[in-house]
């Protein structure tokens, strides 16, 4: 497409939006939050290169047209196995032939809407809902086998699909829940992850996004702790041509925890961009942030980190830290916490770091005979190793252990560039 | 297996070897004394190949081929070993892992047969009891934490797994308890053979008890002023370094030492 349509993409990719939205397939369960997100929707403007919140991260790629047309390959045979029960959604459509859930878990295939997600790509995806998946975790249950939902995108010209997942955990639940993204093809996944936990539950939830670097993701993961439970999330992410993650957690109920671990990594010209945004609300609530970033080559990385701390939210205990490596100097990271805090009984800390590989680390490894490259990687790892050792499923680690080998292994060109 | 010949290095484009000479045959241990600042640590670093460690002049050989044309890990696994002064801590990896990567390497470009997962195991445990060293500092980052003398005694384990033709043990005995120094002695001391190459860089001749050198060198002013026997030592122990280097500290001060 041509840079015409590029100064106006903000106005054209609302217009293919509202376009789309008004006519997908209807579906009767889906009808109310439809409609009320086709309103949100025709209110809404899509960011364009003045909007602050969009200041690293260019729509531009979508200029290919992925709002154009609905997603329509089909999922790769042999689909990754990583629970014992696995509920797999193509395109955002549930594959039902591949569907397990244990006991004490309900499906169903509505959604609700939403407070907390504010961002037009979230009221298109509601607005152009076709089929969702909603996971209804009974009372006091522990459901002791982990979940794992497959977001699988696949289609071979640009074109989008649109997925939600709604996950409730009802007073007393326990649940282990391991989202992961797969892609194949030029396919922009607009995706909704909505949770929210009761009193006393307790969710550990992963997210596992390594789609293929030409796939493109925008998404949300909103996390509404309305009652005294605790969250335990885990992010790996690898960068892709466009990636862009928004996170907001609403810490609803005092006595609420909330621990968020993530990594990312941008190699050669993948981008991501991470948002977090921790809403305190109510007295007595914490929230542990830690993340680390690596970017090599042209890679991109980016990561806001906001804290809000309402007036009432006496006893806040709330902290965030972002460690990041760059790998070669041809690479970029911007890191910015952002605290906002209307009231002195609060303990915040946070902290954020742009650095490289040691040089001293590097030449003790080469003395012992480990060729550079080798030692480079095994200092990335040993970076993110920490995070890597506390994740609590062995299926999860065993899939993060070589995911991550791979992903900061010595690229081709690398050197050159840095030499 | 080792000829300098005339060198001269600076760091960080300060000169600091000004017109070094040492021959090392295989069998030979020799041991390089001098005052702090005189270059020892710098001559070690330069055969190891560190960055910003750079030879200006002159030439160090190690088995016939010259060590400026070559990467820190190209040297390592033509048999060169640098136990450092200061071993560097690298929380995140572990001893294990480290070890792992570095005996695949050299053993493979030495031509030596592989050691699977379970032999490796087993050799490290035997060098860690080798240096009293708990087998359980295997599992920690490398060096992350440990003790002066801890960190030691990790070089040495190191070295006796690498079996290395030459070894550079840059004052390896410093910060060591005495029975340390005695474990520490005992396992270079096992590694001394027709084949090998040891250099002693001290400030104490007490290691020299354990370690009978064959040759003893002054480095001064980055030069070695004076070699001798062992008891070349004993005599430095005795009257210091004044005697050799004039008065002066003999360490790389700003005045410019001429011959
Ligand atoms: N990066 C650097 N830039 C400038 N000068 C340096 C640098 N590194 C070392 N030097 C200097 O080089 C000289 C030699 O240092 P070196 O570490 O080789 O001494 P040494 O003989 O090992 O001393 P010691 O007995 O204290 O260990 C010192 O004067 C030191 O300050
Ligand atoms: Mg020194």
């Amino acid at each position: 497409m041509s840079r015409d349509t590029a100064l106006n993409l903000p106005e054209d990719l609302k217009t293919r939006a509202l376009e789309n939205a008004r006519q997908a397939t209807p579906v009767e369960a889906l009808a109310p939050l439809r409609r009320d997100a086709l309103t949100a929707l025709e209110g809404a403007a899509f960011p364009g290169r003045k909007t602050e919140a969009w200041k690293y991260t260019s729509l531009f790629p979508l200029t290919d047209g992925h709002l154009a047309r609905r997603a329509e390959g089909e999922a790769p045979a042999d689909l990754p196995m990583l629970g014992e029960y696995r509920l797999v959604l193509v395109n955002g459509r549930l594959d039902e032939d591949h569907t397990a859930l244990p006991e004490g878990v309900t499906l169903g295939r509505q959604a609700r809407r939403l407070e907390g997600l504010t961002t037009p790509f979230a009221f298109y995806n509601g607005a152009a809902l076709e089929d969702a998946v909603t996971l209804d975790v009974a009372a006091n249950t522990d459901v002791s086998a982990p979940i794992q939902v497959l977001h699988v995108s696949a289609g071979d010209s640009p074109s989008h699909c649109n997925t939600r997942l709604e996950v409730n955990l009802a007073a007393g639940s326990r649940l282990t829940l391991i989202e992961q993204y797969l892609g194949d093809g030029p396919v922009l996944t607009n995706a909704v992850t909505a949770i929210q936990a009761a009193d006393n539950a307790h969710l550990t939830h992963y997210r596992l996004q390594a789609d293929a670097g030409d796939s493109l993701h925008i998404g949300t993961l909103l996390f509404q702790q309305t009652g005294v439970s605790r969250i335990d999330s885990y992010q790996l992410m690898a960068g892709n041509r466009l990636r862009r993650n928004d996170v907001r957690a609403f810490l609803d109920k005092s006595g609420a925890e909330l621990n968020m671990h993530g990594i990312f990594v941008a190699r050669e010209r993948s981008h991501i961009d991470n948002q977090l945004c921790v809403e305190h609300r109510v007295p007595e609530c914490t929230s542990n942030q830690v993340y680390r970033g690596l970017a090599g080559e042209k890679g991109r990385a980016v990561l806001n980190g906001r804290i809000h701390i309402h007036p009432g939210a006496k006893g806040t205990l709330a902290e965030l830290s972002n460690k990041n490596l760059l790998l070669n100097p041809g690479a970029e990271i911007d890191t910015k916490p952002e605290l906002e805090i209307y009231n002195d009984d609060v303990k915040c800390a946070h902290g954020a770091t742009v650095g490289q590989l040691d040089a001293l680390q590097q030449f003790y490894l080469q003395s012992r005979g480990i060729p550079l490259a080798e030692a480079k990687r095994m200092l990335s790892l040993g970076f993110v190793n920490e995070l890597i050792m506390s994740l609590p499923d062995q299926a999860v680690a065993d899939w993060a252990q070589p995911w991550l080998a791979a992903e900061l292994g010595q690229r081709p060109g690398a050197d050159e560039e840095a030499a | 297996m080792l000829e300098i010949r005339d060198l001269h290095a600076s760091v960080a484009g300060e000169p600091i070897l000004k017109g070094l000479s040492l021959t090392v045959k295989p069998s030979e241990v020799h041991a390089i004394m001098g005052p702090n600042g005189s270059g020892k640590s710098t001559l070690a670093n330069v055969l190891a190949g560190r960055d910003n460690y750079e030879i200006t002049g002159g030439e160090a050989l190690f088995e016939g081929k010259s060590l400026a044309e070559l990467e820190p890990e190209e040297r390592a696994q033509l048999g060169l070993f640098l136990a450092f002064q200061y071993p560097v801590e690298i929380p995140g990896v572990s001893n294990m892992e480290f070890l792992k990567a570095a005996l695949e390497a050299t053993r493979a470009a030495q031509g030596k047969e592989e050691w699977d997962s379970v032999t490796l195991l087993r050799k490290a445990r035997e060098a860690c009891k080798q240096v009293d060293l708990d087998p359980q500092f295997l599992k920690r980052g490398v060096n992350e934490g440990f003790s002066g003398g801890e960190k030691k005694r990790n070089e040495i384990m190191q070295m006796l797994l690498m079996e290395p033709k030459l070894a550079l043990l840059d004052e390896t005995d410093s910060g060591l308890d005495i029975d340390a120094l005695q474990t520490v002695a005992k396992g270079v001391n096992s590694l001394r053979g027709p084949e090998r190459g040891i250099v002693l860089v001290t400030h104490y001749q007490r290691l020299l008890d354990y370690i009978v050198p064959d040759h003893v060198h002054v480095l001064s002013g980055g030069r070695i002023v004076k070699s001798g026997g062992k008891e070349l030592a004993l005599e430095l122990e005795q009257h210091g370094y004044g005697w050799l280097t004039g008065g002066q500290d003999g360490g790389n001060g700003k005045e410019d030492r001429t011959a």
